[in-house]
């Protein structure tokens, strides 16, 4: 499973304001940390500053930047504005690269998509339209449907969609923890070749204990056919089980990958 | 009597009863009535739709709000508190609308332009109409426009405006303006809330008031009403 690493986010309080204040110290910290922590990419997501809306694309080019000094690890540009996502791609110089996210929203689908085209990214892809997310299985798929037959006929190959099956807080709904996992079940059914991904800690809004609820879903999300996680590698017991998940579904031949991880000690119950 | 079944009343609502098949929060409650049931029976046996609400649904409510605020509850448990609470109250409607007690004011809710996160606002519906308030939701990934003319349509006394991302939050101020210049900004109060948005916030767009959570929400719009009424 490919973890791509959730801190770098401008809804954080620390970060937003380690972003307007320019504190590359700070942000290379927290990339390096992840990198170091087992990451594949980096999330960077620059929100848009309190009371000021047209420096977004300036802002991510400088992040985009500054995590480059601190690790080699590809980056997932977030962000639904085409333009802050150029301005990100400006000077990147990482090969892999993930544009998280499209929905099947027309207008950004296509110019979000061509741009993801022409750059030969992997695109996240909510499944989703542009109204509020949708509470059943069905309308989610009907929305993946719209994403995959655009993506294909703009050029892309169905294995560079990653889509995210979205995840609502079970504390409001106690149906949503099942919608989400069918939701990815039937994605790997109808697009063998397309990915999963999908940002944990939703699920566990309201509640006590969150992470142990983010454990136990990671888990089942990894049976149902999930192909990547946004979550924090600094948490090691996160981290673990992302292993352990790999190797119970067949992925970690020889439980290779289990054993090293043991081996280095990163591994914790 | 009516003193012990608005006590049992008040009691359900703290463990979020509907009605007797629900275990509720603390177990061996099965089959024991629940909020529906003695509601139904306090007016049978004569109490006022009033007394119920206030000294039953509503004094509830407030420990339901106290325990959340101590994190001794989480949203479930406040989720269940409220649907007790709603169901209440329809059973009551009928009877304070025959004895011509008005609601406490309408309210119209909306997430604002760009976002789709709709569960705050939600709570924040739920929780204020268990509070006695008429509450109209516009939805969201609202336009300042429709706002606008929801205020102008429906003539609220408050208007609550919800955003989860930083990069939606401006689209407050830009509601804010919308009322302005469309000559409304006088006729309603704005209260606003979401994980981006802060006190400090709300005063530099001119808003009335901010609440972190729901029950804040409803603490501010109550707050707002008894000095408007003064």
């Amino acid at each position: 499973m490919l973890v791509i690493g959730e801190s770098i986010n401008a809804s954080n309080q620390s970060v937003a304001e380690a972003i307007a204040n320019r504190d590359r110290e700070f942000l290379e910290g927290l990339a390096r940390d992840q990198a170091a922590a087992g990451a594949d990419f980096i999330d960077v997501n620059v929100g848009a500053r309190r009371g000021s809306r047209d420096d977004g694309a300036a802002t991510i080019e400088w992040l985009v930047e500054v995590v480059q000094v601190a690790t080699d690890k590809p980056l997932a540009i977030d962000s639904d504005d085409p333009a802050i996502i150029e301005a990100a791609l400006r000077n990147y110089r990482g090969e892999r690269l993930i544009i998280n996210s499209v929905t099947a929203e027309p207008a950004r689908l296509a110019s979000i998509g061509a741009l993801a085209a022409e750059r030969q990214a992997w695109l996240v892809a909510l499944a989703m339209g542009d109204k509020e997310i949708p509470d059943s299985v069905e309308q989610r798929l009907a929305a993946c449907e719209l994403i995959m037959a655009h993506l294909i006929r703009v050029g892309m190959g169905a294995e560079q969609v990653f889509f995210d099956p979205l995840v609502l807080p079970i504390a409001v709904d106690s149906s949503q923890g099942l919608v989400t996992l069918k939701t990815i079940e039937q994605i790997k059914l109808r697009y063998p070749a397309a990915r999963t991904v999908m940002g944990l800690s939703n699920i566990s809004y309201g509640l006590p204990d969150r992470k142990l609820v983010n454990r136990a879903f990671l888990l089942m999300a990894a049976y149902a056919g999930l192909d990547a996680a946004i979550l924090d590698p600094l948490d090691a017991k996160a981290m673990s089980l992302v292993k352990v998940a790999d190797m119970l579904t067949g992925k970690d031949p020889f439980c290779k990958g289990y054993i090293r991880a043991y081996r280095s000690g990163t591994i914790v119950d | 009597m009516a003193e012990d079944i608005i006590k049992l009343i008040k009691e359900n609502v703290v463990l979020g009863r509907v009605n007797r098949d629900d275990e509720g929060i603390d177990e061996g409650m099965l089959g024991q009535p629940g909020v529906s049931e003695l509601t139904e029976k306090a007016l049978a046996l004569g109490v006022s739709p009033v007394d119920i609400i206030n000294n039953g649904l509503t004094a509830g409510m407030e420990i339901v709000g106290q325990k959340f605020e101590a994190k001794e509850y989480f949203i479930p448990d406040m989720l269940a508190s409220a649907e007790a609470v709603g169901v209440a109250m329809e059973i009551l409607n009928p009877h304070l609308a025959k004895s011509g007690i008005k609601d406490k004011g309408k309210i119209v809710v909306a997430t604002v332009k760009g976002d789709i996160h709709d569960i705050g606002k939600n709570i924040v519906s739920i929780l204020l109409r268990g509070a006695g308030y008429m509450v109209t939701d516009i939805g969201n990934n609202v336009d300042p426009q429709a706002i606008v003319d929801a205020v102008r349509d429906e003539k609220p006394q408050f208007l609550g405006l919800s955003a989860l991302l930083t990069s939606t939050m401006v689209h407050m101020a830009d509601t804010m303006q919308a009322l302005r210049e469309n000559g409304l900004r006088d006729k309603v109060k704005v209260i606003i809330g979401g994980a981006p948005v802060s006190e400090e916030f709300a005063k530099s767009i001119g808003a009335d008031g901010y609440g972190a959570d729901g029950f804040q929400a409803v603490r501010i719009v109550e707050s707002l009403a008894s000095a408007e009424d003064k």
